[in-house]
């Protein structure tokens, strides 16, 4: 074989990750991994679920001498309330994430600063809902389309309009089965309100309601959001990028941009480009501004930007301790309080712009919808103040490691489509551009086995990463086509499994699916909210192939989970019919009945279910077999 | 339906039988120790040696490399195990044929090619880097009818795709009468799936020709068939499981496979593609494999296609005979003023050919003039030696020679299907204004036939070609201000570089130092760059600073000196398609010389296989080098040795080719008359010590110089 530029292995990468700890050692100041050991052993019973405290009669906790809580709730109901609710909470922050993005379109304007970068998909969107679009201002329509996704949160009557973008099967099983999401804060709301105290201590009916709130996710907030942030920002395409801390730059003005909503993000990188504020960098001795991602605002920002990546959830400390960041700004979801303090240790300036996530130690500077008109002068603003700050870098307590790979990133379903088309032939009727058809022409007949979403967040119970790497480079040998989004994708990146050259460690079948179509073997689709669109991309492979989503040789992966989000998506995925593979356990082990439900009852309602195995390479060939199984029940 | 996976396994199984029974029963009827070769080639059993690094000598050597095949086949469901097993199954397919040339080494007696010689390995080189071959195409199994099969074949033959048959289609078109050989770019193979082991084998064979791919690196063959090999597979339906078998290995190698075979049939982008109507099957198949035809519209009443270059047309088949031996005959390209030319004006001064006899021998000659504001007269000759291509390139149409030393001849079927002279002059003007649109501006075609007309239009260009080889007279290695690089090969032979002087032209022979200016000059990006000789090393053996600097960039670091006139130190390297190489005799201190074309052996006990085995593909062996045959007389060849004296043996053939130029130069060198006639022959000695007789009985000057090693 051709040399090769190396990937980066887990060792490099965690010994990137010590040196940098050292410096933290230097300064005094802890990091996660010494948070984690003190909080070890973890309390049991909040772990297994069986710790209620969500009124103040307890808090109560199920033991063997104590089976029932002082209101009579047994284990299940415990758990099974705690699991719903943190459904309802991660359903809640997409979605919310989704809410502000459909103001910023309500703010769209010609004169920006935010206006319409995909006026096609924003028609689209416009007709699907029967909203009006000949000859009227796209702004108009902008404006009705962002009233009509607003009401989505809280329409009192009929159920959510892009349900009807599922199969026929499956919107008749969400019908049918009462996991039809009704208005997206209705069903936090239920949610919030069913596990309130005294109400429903069933834990099916509670894990029926975990599937329709994270339907509203999935099906509601995040396909909203997804939708918004593509009609105003541009749907991404493919672009080429970097990702790892060493896309720090020595002799620039480092600025990170770190969480979830795009249109803070979006202003940063316009500023940024800006030749009045370049000169003013280098009049301030810098050679440029660099601008990274943290978590999945770099996700978006490099779809769009190709804004290199410095890394996922668990890097942010890290970020921080290279010393050489002039400002992290971030925006919501999964901002570590603790940067607050380790700020104080450097130069660095930590900015906070939502109302939603403030934390002790940063600077505010607000950013919202209502101030839309300001948003980019506020974001030269920040930038101007991130340059001004170069001059007090302590080059002494520099470090930046020095890995970082090569990315191809920006593959949204329609790009998908598009480097499908490429693959077929104008000659042979039966071969349609614009349809997922060569896809499913690979795997029927065997070539690519199948495709799995890898997705969901770093958690510290695992080693950082490790899960992520290990089972996509299996499955990769295996040639299973991978999805990633969220920090999955970043740990890939960071690995160079996004690079166009990764397909020669793949098994023969995926890396000539990669030669032919001119992908890299683990395609990015962007953020955590982004999962919405693969399921979309399900649901139309499902439909192109003429089978149920609960039949393809498609399954979700999310190894390394944390958040409330992961929650609702792995509920909605599942409610979509595809098997949720999780490295992490949910709180819920100290019912069995809550672990029955979630990995074999939900089966009889959706046709899917979680196979749960906290050790990677268990669980990656557990995903193999069960992708040949369905290969299997399809005679392929 | 049954799965395509298992369609393999049970395609292979079957594939490995087959070759087993076959191998136990030669070896019951001949034994272990039989020898085992391919005619005409250095690489053994190519598709064996590509793939698992082994030489294999005897039956029992064939015996030991099937044992290991067998872990090629290995039945789970990974497309990985799947190209294994595709590549197992030819490995197997060539076990089967390996026994049949080992009871015969003539098996097919001319009925079908079947094995094909390295030496049509290498003709195929400059036709592949130039895209007069845009690709290869195998057809197997009847068509629907006996019209359809030789309409596709003519289709792809049209196109300059290189056919070959396997299988019924092979009757098909004999019944239809149809020309067919490796001429015309059309080779039916054989009569069974197992003869595709010959085709892999050729495309292995160029791997390693061309691409000096290792036997044993796996990875990189199928990189280079991949990348570089554009073939594609055709077969009518039925498609059974071990034709699937194949397709299995075709597409591990990049080859899509067309079919129409629909039943247990699993379409895969690019790889199997099933397409109904046949009659569509030709742009189907290009656009499955990427490959784009560069598209000459010409009209005139026959097809125009790279395919028909190596047609022969015999004196039964001929129409006219335009014979420069007996009449005037003349070709030339003109500057002219452009008020002068009338844009395709095709003008004929003479009788046409239906006018004359049928079978009729006649003078005939062809000016074209050109003007344009970057055209400079050194093109001209560069345009005129291609009328050769252009004219043979006509279906029915046969030309030789160049200059005023012509044989055209015209076959009765191009007449009969309404040829006349003017559509030489539409080839030509097609030809000249789409190959060189950056100079050529206009063009106008003069054919005369007129025996008068003709006589004075020669003799005036005789003064053009007399000054013009004046100039090239003077036009020497040392008047030159600059090189010229050729990498045209490296689409197929990555690493290796020419490097073209006036005296040293390109090894392919088609490259000469105007070419490559010419080349320069119509695309400054292209194949042919400027290089410098400013900074000299050593005149003497010919090295240079800024040649080396650039030989060892454009062949990415693979080199990093070259002389241009030793054959000892660093050597200029070859792609694989050189016309002739050259090696180092020890007895004489000389060396041999051996043209493509010869066949039989050489006093160095090395046929031109096997000479032609020790370098190409960019690799550097002193002592063997690949060249063109003008070089041969070049003042430069082997300069630093002692010059062409040096040359000891040559194919008669050659040498008769080579005497009027090396003659004078050999007089001027070395001051002795008919230098040729002491060189030694095929006819005279096959070995070294009846050639070295007869190079004391000639007093050849080798004798009398230093020794080489």
């Amino acid at each position: 074989m051709k040399e090769m530029k190396p990937f980066t292995t887990i060792e490099e990468m965690e010994a990137d990750t010590a040196r940098l700890k050292e410096i933290a050692c230097e300064l005094c100041i802890d990091t996660y991994e010494d948070r984690k050991k003190q909080q070890e052993p973890h309390c049991k019973f909040g772990e297994d679920g069986i710790c209620c405290r969500i009124c103040s009669m307890g808090p109560c906790r199920v033991t063997p001498k104590g089976q029932y809580g002082i209101c009579g709730a047994d284990a299940h109901a415990i758990a099974g309330r705690h699991y719903l609710r943190m459904a309802a909470a991660g359903s809640a922050a997409h979605s919310d994430h989704a809410r502000e993005i459909a103001h910023v379109l309500h703010k769209t304007n010609a004169n920006g600063p935010y206006t319409i970068k995909d006026p096609d998909k924003l028609i689209a969107n416009a007709k699907e809902w029967g909203i009006e679009t000949e000859d009227r201002d796209i702004y108009d329509i902008a404006h009705e389309v962002a009233e009509v996704g607003l009401m989505e949160f809280g329409k009192p009557f009929g159920t959510l309009r892009y349900l009807e973008r599922g199969t026929e099967e499956r919107q008749k099983v969400w019908d049918a089965e009462g996991i039809a999401p009704r208005a997206i804060d209705r069903e936090i709301s239920t949610s919030l309100h069913m596990t309130n105290m005294g109400n429903t201590a069933d834990a099916e009916v509670l894990v029926r309601q975990s599937l329709r709130v994270g339907m509203a996710d999935g099906w509601g907030g995040s396909m909203m959001g997804t939708d918004f942030t593509d009609i105003l920002f541009g749907t991404p395409t493919v672009r080429s990028t970097e990702g790892n801390l060493g896309v720090l730059e020595e002799n620039q003005v480092n600025i990170i941009v770190h969480g979830h909503d795009p249109s803070f993000s979006e202003m940063i990188v316009l500023a940024a480009e800006s030749k009045e504020l370049l000169d003013y960098a280098k009049s301030k001795g810098a050679q440029g501004i660099n601008i990274a991602g943290l978590c999945c605002t770099a996700n978006e920002a490099t779809m769009r930007h190709g804004v290199r990546m410095a890394g996922n959830f668990l890097q942010q400390e890290n970020a921080l301790l290279t010393g050489a960041v002039e400002m992290m700004a971030v925006d919501v979801q999964c901002i570590f309080p603790a940067l607050g303090r380790l700020q104080e240790c450097f130069h660095t300036k930590f900015i906070t712009t939502s109302p939603i996530c403030r934390i002790p130690g940063s600077e505010y500077i607000e950013f919202t919808a209502d101030d839309a008109e300001h948003a980019y002068e506020k974001a030269k603003a920040l930038v101007k103040s991130a340059i001004d700050n170069y001059e007090n870098r302590d080059r002494s307590k520099v470090f930046i490691p020095e890995h970082r790979q090569d990315a191809t990133v920006g593959y949204p379903t329609v790009q998908i489509i598009k480097e499908l088309d490429g693959v077929t032939n104008s000659h042979i009727i039966d071969d349609p551009r614009g349809s997922y058809k060569p896809a499913i022409e690979a795997i029927k007949s065997g070539v690519l086995r199948g495709a799995v979403a890898m997705v969901g967040c770093n958690n510290p119970k695992v080693r950082a990463d490790y899960s992520h790497i290990e089972i996509m480079k299996e499955l990769m040998a295996n040639d299973i086509l991978i999805v990633g989004s969220g920090c999955a994708s970043q740990a890939a990146t960071k690995a160079g499994l996004l690079r166009m050259d990764a397909k020669e460690i793949c098994g023969d079948g995926l890396k000539r699916v990669c030669t032919l179509v001119g992908i890299p073997p683990v395609l990015h689709m962007g953020a955590c909210v982004d999962i919405s669109r693969m399921m979309l991309l399900v649901t139309s492979i499902a439909k192109d192939w003429g089978v149920e989503t609960t039949q393809l040789p498609i399954v979700g992966c999310a190894p390394e989970w944390m958040s409330e989000k992961a929650v609702a998506i792995a509920n909605y995925v599942v409610a979509t019919g595809i098997d949720v593979y999780l490295g992490i356990e949910p709180q819920v082990k100290g019912s069995t009945q809550m672990m029955e439900l979630i990995t074999e009852g939900t089966r009889p309602i959706c046709g899917a279910g979680y196979v749960i195995n906290k050790d990677p390479h268990e669980l990656v060939q557990s995903i193999i077999a069960g992708i040949e199984k369905k290969r299997e029940a399809l005679g392929i | 339906m049954k799965k395509l996976f298992d369609r393999v396994f049970d395609g292979a199984d079957e594939m490995y039988a087959l070759a087993q029974k076959t191998l136990d029963e030669t070896i019951a009827e001949l034994g272990e120790s039989a020898p085992v070769a391919m005619p005409n080639t250095a690489y053994g059993l190519a598709t064996i040696s590509a793939y698992l690094a082994k030489q294999v000598n005897n039956l029992g050597d064939l015996k030991a490399a099937f044992e290991e095949a067998k872990t090629w086949n290995v039945h789970e469901p990974r497309l990985t195990n799947i190209f294994n097993m595709g590549k197992g199954t030819f490995m197997a397919a060539e076990v089967i044929e390996a026994c049949k040339y080992a009871k015969d080494p003539d098996p097919y007696k001319g009925e079908y090619h079947g094995h094909l010689s390295d030496a049509e390995v290498r003709e195929l080189g400059v036709p592949l880097v130039t895209d007069d071959i845009p690709g290869f195409v195998v057809i197997y199994n009847p068509a629907p009818s006996d019209e359809e099969a030789v309409e596709l074949v003519k289709g792809y033959q049209t196109r300059g795709i290189f056919v070959f048959l396997l299988g019924g289609v092979i009757d098909q078109v004999k019944r239809q009468g149809m020309n067919f050989g490796f001429n015309v770019r059309v080779v039916a193979v054989g009569p069974d799936i197992w003869q595709v082991a010959h085709i892999i084998s050729f495309v292995y064979r160029a791997a390693m020709i061309f691409g000096a791919v290792q036997p044993g690196d796996k990875w990189e063959f199928d990189d280079y068939t991949y990348y570089r090999i554009h073939a594609f597979v055709n077969v009518f339906d039925p498609v059974t499981d071990i034709v699937v078998a194949c397709g299995a290995g075709a597409i591990a190698m990049g080859f899509p496979v067309i079919t129409d075979d629909e039943k247990d049939m699993w379409r895969v982008p690019k790889s199997i593609l099933i397409q109904k109507d046949t009659k569509d099957w030709i742009e189907t198949s290009l656009e499955a494999r990427d490959i784009k035809i560069k598209i000459t519209n010409i009209d005139i009443p026959v097809a125009f296609s790279t395919a028909f270059e190596g047609e022969i047309v015999r004196k039964n088949d001929m129409r006219l005979d335009i014979d420069g031996s007996k009449y005037d005959t003349f070709e030339l390209v003109r500057t002219a003023e452009s008020h002068l030319i009338e844009d395709h004006r095709i003008e004929l001064i003479g009788k046409d050919i239906d006018e004359f006899e049928e079978g009729e021998s006649i003078g005939f000659g062809m000016i074209a003039e050109v003007c344009g504001k970057d055209m400079q007269s050194d093109f001209e000759p560069v345009f005129e030696r291609n009328f050769h291509n252009f004219i043979n390139c006509i279906e029915g149409v046969m030309h030789t020679g160049q200059r005023d030393v012509l044989r055209i001849r015209i076959a009765k079927s191009a007449f009969d299907a309404g040829f006349r002279f003017q559509h030489i002059g539409e080839v030509l003007y097609a030809k000249i204004k789409s190959e060189y649109e950056a100079v050529v501006d206009k063009c106008q075609v003069t054919l005369i036939t007129d025996p008068e007309k003709l006589h004075e239009a020669r003799l005036e260009a005789k003064k053009v070609y007399d000054k013009r080889d004046e100039r090239l007279g003077t036009m020497t290695d040392e008047t030159v201000e600059v090189f010229y690089n050729c990498i045209l090969c490296q689409s197929f032979s990555p690493a290796h570089v020419c490097i073209v002087t006036p005296e040293r032209l390109g090894l392919c022979g088609a490259v000469s130092w105007l070419d490559a200016k010419a080349t320069n000059q119509l695309n400054p990006t292209g194949p042919c760059q400027i290089v410098t000789k400013d900074r000299v090393v050593d005149e003497n053996i010919g090295i240079w600073e800024d040649v080396n600097e650039n030989v060892f960039k454009c062949s990415h670091g693979n080199l990093e000196q070259v002389t241009l006139y030793s054959i000892m130190v660093d050597p200029m390297t070859s792609c694989g398609c050189f016309e002739c190489i050259c090696g180092i005799e020890p007895f004489s201190q000389g060396v041999v010389i051996v043209n493509r074309e010869h066949q039989g052996m050489t006093p160095l006990g090395m046929s031109f296989p096997e000479m032609a085995s020790m370098t190409g593909g960019g690799v550097q062996t002193p002592g063997f080098m690949g060249h063109g045959k003008q070089f041969i007389s070049s003042r430069k060849f082997m300069k630093a040795e002692g010059g062409p004296g040096r040359i000891v043996w040559m194919p008669k053939e050659l040498k008769d080719l080579v005497r009027p130029k090396l003659d004078p130069v050999a007089k001027e060198l070395y001051g002795i008359d008919d230098f040729t006639d002491k060189i030694a022959d095929e006819t005279v000695a096959e070995e070294a010590e009846a050639m070295m007789d007869f190079l004391s009985e000639n007093g050849h000057p080798v004798l009398e110089m230093e020794p080489l090693i």
